[in-house]
């Protein structure tokens, strides 16, 4: 390995994103400003027997032509299609890069394919078509297809940190980049809904038979979403060279571990404090400098708890919205397609909503940005991430 | 920059520790297989599984005590990476490290009780004791919060190649974050009759109780193990050389995916000693023909006939056992071994080894190495 060189400005110059909210960044961004509720009843399994029915989730239409048509594509996983939609958008919009990486963060790949392989055994059909499954149910299959279907071979490094999965991803991406020992690096995260992960979050009570309600007095837990997202990561002199277009900077990262327990985190609110601390530090700036938090908002009682003290007590009186609220928990990609929604915060000026917003928490001392997304300055906008395992991660974005 | 190895440390079928686990592989031992069965279908397999009084004292931790194998496992092999490096933990340690584990299947024990509770009693009847264990990173939080690491701990996921990925992520880590002293780098795998069905109807694990390698490809055993290395910025064994890996997107791509990367390992002076990654698989076929070509009279060690093939912890297991190989300037014979590669080592021997090239084809279209050089 070559020796460090610090201080690159980090650029994002392409952003692709396939969500419940829309199949590209432009139909996301419009659902952002409308402030629509992507939350459905859940169609890919059965949930009769669970307290919590409702997800987010992507049409199969939306995906269609997403790999190159194919026997091998037959068999891939939904994931990779997401994978690939929003890794070709990202590419595409940055104009060409040569990107020399891939990082990405997912939690549980192509576990539903591993769900269909039990279910297969256990009524003892036969086993053809079960190579199928094990071959692409790996989180690194999808995103090794995505690659190839974009015709990129580089190097993939799938990062599994829970729900700060993508933005450890994109955080990872950006060290790199920022200190020389990458020009141009692609990262985001991907997270297909599948019913072990669902019934999962549904057996802790971490999950609402309500309404999604992120901050509210009276929020009763989260709702499971999906999706992809990648950014083009630069770095200045190098998206200069071939005429790049910055759509936003990323000037700070930052990671914690809190070791309190594996899925409660620390009341204190320590663990996501520490996170914003450290992204504050690394891009030297001031907690007053945020214009917009893009929380990481589940909307469970503990979660909102824990990150609600510790933004209340970091940055004071700085809007803050949770887009789970229209789009749920797509996990391992939420870090990324926060961070994707946070370039779109930056660029077009505005604050997304917190929809389903109905009475504050007096615990905290945050401006919670309520049902309706509104005009406003956005120089800086800090997105957080927190995981299981005690896993914590924030990202600083910046206008260009 | 340069980076040193400075504590090994291993559980696998064969021994408790790395220095353990050595010394049996230098005695010429094979893990004692046991015959896995289930009552989902009648094929039954063998594997390579840890005693339980192996991980006996992790298991006594309180973190530890609903945790699954791949976490005790995880954390006797970080541990005992920190005690060869001559450090204890909690002695203000976890302030200057990073956590980097290497994971390929994951909980499989777990997430398939999590799962069969679904299928078989009702979603409403699923145990929320099992499902957080599940998830990828349990294991690297339990031992972040043994070690008492607040910040940097990361957990990678990929094919049996992941290991290398992961300690050229850590790598990465500390050329990024001078103030980072150290990083742990720990690859984990259970072994489950599930993980052995799924691999045998791909056709890359077999239901015999051996597997050669270098010979008729006709799968492999799963084994269970861990493995660490944790790195510094000072010692006496230098990552010479490393990769994030490349992807092979067939397996006829493979051969000359692995070839351009093995051969950019030698740029720097050829090295002495192969530890390869062949487990009966189409990996041995590729590396066979990598290596007859670019390093025909390097003697070859693969070490997975003898402790089965551990996917996770399969690469890292690889570079300890190469970092014990530079150390102890012995090579352990490989066991199983078939006729195609003629410099396959099949007997224990010294070797007055001063650099290792470590080499590994994974599954799941993944190719990746690393270079160890003796100071």
């Amino acid at each position: 390995m070559q020796g460090v060189k610090k201080g690159h400005r980090v650029l994002v110059t392409g952003v692709g994103v396939v969500s419940p909210l829309g199949p590209d960044l432009s139909s996301n961004l419009r659902s952002l400003l409308e402030g629509r509720d992507a939350v459905r009843l859940v169609e890919a399994f059965d949930v009769t027997k669970t307290r919590c029915r409702t997800a987010a989730q992507i049409p199969d239409e939306w995906m269609e032509g997403a790999l190159p048509r194919r026997r091998s594509s037959d068999r891939s996983h939904r994931g990779a299609r997401m994978a690939a939609m929003a890794l070709r958008e990202a590419c595409e919009a940055a104009k060409g890069p040569t990107p020399e990486l891939i990082v990405v963060g997912t939690t549980s790949g192509g576990m539903s394919f591993g769900e269909t392989y039990y279910r297969r055994l256990l009524a003892a059909k036969s086993r053809k078509g079960l190579a199928r499954l094990v071959g692409n149910y790996t989180p690194q299959k999808s995103i090794h297809d995505a690659l190839e279907a974009n015709r990129l071979r580089i190097p993939a490094q799938i990062v599994a940190n829970a729900c700060s999965s993508g933005t450890d991803a994109i955080g990872h991406g950006f060290e790199l980049v920022r200190h020389g020992l990458r020009t141009c690096v692609v990262c985001g995260g991907y997270d297909p809904l599948c019913e072990l992960v669902f019934v999962g979050f549904d057996s802790l009570q971490a999950a609402t038979p309500e309404k999604i309600r992120p901050f509210d007095k009276h929020r009763s837990g989260m709702v499971l979403g999906e999706g992809a997202a990648f950014l083009i990561l630069e770095s200045e002199r190098y998206a200069a060279q071939r005429g790049a277009t910055a759509l936003a900077e990323i000037v700070g990262y930052g990671i914690s571990t809190d070791t309190y327990h594996l899925t409660q985190p620390n009341p204190s609110g320590i663990g996501p404090k520490l996170a914003m601390q450290r992204a504050l530090e690394s891009g030297g700036l001031a907690a007053g400098a945020i214009d917009y938090v893009n929380a990481h908002g589940t909307a469970t009682v503990f979660n909102d708890a824990t990150e609600g003290a510790a933004i209340s007590e970091l940055c004071g009186r700085v809007p803050v919205s949770s887009t789970k609220s229209m789009m749920g928990h797509a996990l391992g990609a939420a870090g990324a397609i926060e961070a994707a929604f946070s370039v779109l915060a930056i660029c077009q000026q505005f604050l997304p909503a917190n929809i389903n917003f109905n009475e504050p928490d007096p615990a905290w001392e945050f401006e919670i940005i309520g049902n309706v997304s509104r005009a406003a300055r956005v120089n800086y906008a800090l997105s957080n991430s927190i995981g299981f395992g005690g896993t914590n991660a924030t990202l600083v974005l910046k206008r260009v | 920059m340069n980076f040193f190895i400075q504590g090994i440390g291993a559980v696998t079928s064969l021994g408790p520790t790395a220095l353990e686990t050595w010394r049996s592989l230098c005695r010429g031992e094979q893990a004692p297989r046991r015959r896995i069965t289930d009552g989902l279908a009648d094929r039954q397999y063998f594997s390579c599984p840890v005693p339980g009084k192996f991980v006996g004292e992790a298991a006594r931790q309180p973190r530890l005590r609903r945790s699954g194998t791949l976490s005790l496992l995880g954390a006797v092999a970080g541990f005992d990476a920190v005690s060869d490096a001559g450090l204890k933990p909690g002695s203000g340690l976890g302030d200057k490290i990073a956590i980097v584990f290497a994971i390929c299947s994951g909980g499989v024990n777990y997430t398939r009780r999590f799962y069969h509770e679904i299928v078989t009693q009702g979603a409403n009847r699923a145990s929320p004791l099992l499902f957080p264990e599940t998830v990828y990173n349990a294991a690297a939080s339990h031992l972040a919060a043994l070690l008492d690491v607040d910040e940097r701990c990361y957990t990678l996921v990929g094919d049996s190649s992941v290991g290398l990925s992961a300690l050229h992520f850590a790598l990465e880590l500390l050329l990024t974050r001078p103030e980072l002293d150290r990083c742990l780098v720990v690859g984990t795998e259970e072994a489950d009759w599930l993980l052995a069905d799924a691999f045998a109807s791909w056709r890359m694990a077999t239901n015999k109780d051996q597997f050669e390698v270098y010979g008729r490809t006709c799968g492999t055993i799963f084994g269970e193990a861990a493995a660490a290395v944790l790195i510094g910025r000072t010692g006496p064994l230098e990552i010479s050389g490393s990769s994030p890996g490349r992807p092979f997107f067939s397996v006829r791509d493979s051969e000359s995916v692995a070839d351009e990367l093995f051969g950019n390992f030698s740029a720097e002076g050829s090295p002495d000693i192969i530890v390869s990654s062949a487990n009966g698989t189409f990996a041995d076929v590729v590396e066979c023909k990598v290596f007859s070509q670019r390093y025909p009279s390097l003697p070859v060690y693969a070490p997975k006939p003898a402790v089965g093939e551990p996917l996770g912890a399969g690469a890292l297991l690889q570079v300890a056992l190469a970092g014990l190989a530079l150390r102890f300037q012995q090579l352990p014979g490989t066991l199983c071994a078939g006729r195609k590669l003629p410099s396959v080592n099949r007997e224990t021997r010294f070797c007055a080894a001063t650099k290792a090239l470590i080499t590994c084809v994974g599954f799941n279209q993944q190719v990746n190495a690393v270079k160890l050089r003796l100071i």
